[in-house]
């Protein structure tokens, strides 16, 4: 995949930007999923994840060979995000995670249950300070290891486990306080 | 954080060996406070991870296409444009004569391609109104044409091509807005990557794929 991929950027920097098309379309939903995790809003998650591709085929002369470029493409989502999150107003407050609690549905499977669950989540997710939820969601959502996630945020693998930990703690203690218990 | 809590997130993480897995689940099944601490931590990353996934709009890849730069034109094109640039000639009969001479050398050249079964042409064109996308390959000699890719699981068999009297085969095939790989099978054995593709590339097998995208 790695050879392909480079085969693809070269082709770009010849000036084929046909082949930028097929490494958007292979990686938008990832980008656009952790923008929308990261920042909670869909149509600024949607600017950032433009504007994530645009920068990083702008930085395509730069991009090594020996790197992957999805680790690339992250770290730049992931500092676009930044920029973005410190523009903005403070990250919403504890309470109003249980204020969107859903109530229980009868079917744990039904489908508005899952999306309020999901918006429960985006709340909570949202309550976390920023480098936790950076953590949370390229783990969990992006299901990248800690060595990637090293690359990515440029801290350490170990730290970032302690970090994870402790973010999945701090989860838990607003799920919970929010009233989703576990099953 | 304790040392069993620390445990409890490896053990989330997949990082903890069969026999230290084992050893931890037997401690948390035994002590009912330990356990109700794994199920919240567990039930926390499920539900992170069996969070909806959010569709992406599907004019994204166009979007972000359009608003690429502009390539720079480079100092080879420059010559090449400037060489093989459209422009007005004075003419007189010497020269049009070896143009001419020019012409016939060329068109043997080219029947007699057409005559080894060599491919010399493909048009690909789209009905925005249907999404039908219209593929058609100039090969007057070969007996079966197919186009085979990842939208008919590369198959040879449902992409039967139809040969029109001016020896062009075309196929008609319904496409969702995307990216497809494709190539051309002829007479159900040579594999032929399209020469007119906008863009191919390696499949990893030795062969190079040609590339049609499809957009709103």
């Amino acid at each position: 995949m790695q050879a392909e991929e480079y085969s693809l950027i070269e082709q770009c920097r010849g000036g084929n930007s046909e082949a930028y098309a097929i490494l958007v379309e292979r990686y938008q939903e990832m980008v656009y999923n952790v923008a929308c995790r990261m920042i909670g809003d869909r149509d600024a998650a949607h600017d950032i994840s433009q504007e994530s591709f645009l920068s990083a085929y702008d930085g395509l002369k730069r991009f090594r060979s020996d790197s992957k470029f999805s680790t690339w493409l992250y770290r730049i989502t992931v500092n676009k995000c930044r920029d973005y999150l410190r523009g903005r107003k403070p990250d919403v407050l504890l309470d109003e995670v249980s204020e969107i609690l859903p109530s229980k549905a009868p079917d744990p499977q039904d489908l508005l249950y899952r999306k309020q669950l999901g918006q429960t989540l985006q709340t909570a997710l949202g309550a976390l300070p920023e480098d936790y939820r950076e953590v949370i969601v390229l783990k969990h959502i992006g299901g990248l290891d800690y060595k990637e996630m090293e690359s990515i945020l440029g801290v350490s693998a170990n730290a970032l486990k302690v970090r994870t930990y402790r973010a999945r703690e701090m989860l838990k203690k607003f799920l919970l306080e929010a009233g989703v218990s576990n099953g | 954080m304790d040392k069993e809590t620390q445990l409890i997130h490896e053990l989330l993480d997949g990082e903890l060996s069969p026999e230290e897995r084992r050893d931890l689940l037997d401690r948390v099944n035994s002590a009912p406070l330990l356990k109700g601490e794994f199920d919240d931590l567990r039930s926390v990353v499920d539900m992170v991870e069996s969070a909806e996934r959010l569709a992406v709009p599907p004019e994204f890849t166009s979007q972000v296409m359009k608003r690429l730069p502009s390539p720079k034109v480079s100092f080879r094109k420059r010559v090449s444009s400037f060489f093989l640039g459209a422009r007005v000639l004075r003419w007189n009969l010497a020269s049009a004569l070896a143009a001419l001479c020019l012409v016939v050398i060329a068109a043997g050249a080219f029947f007699e391609m057409q005559k080894k079964g060599e491919i010399v042409s493909h048009r690909a064109s789209l009905d925005k109104a249907t999404r039908t996308v219209v593929i058609s390959f100039y090969a007057p000699k070969a007996g079966k044409v197919s186009l085979a890719g990842d939208f008919n699981k590369w198959s040879i068999e449902k992409g039967l091509m139809k040969k029109e009297s001016n020896g062009i085969w075309t196929l008609e095939i319904p496409l969702e807005p995307g990216t497809y790989h494709y190539m051309f099978v002829v007479n159900g054995e040579a594999w032929v990557t399209d020469p007119n593709a906008e863009l191919s590339y390696d499949d990893g097998f030795g062969n190079k794929n040609s590339v049609l995208r499809v957009s709103l």
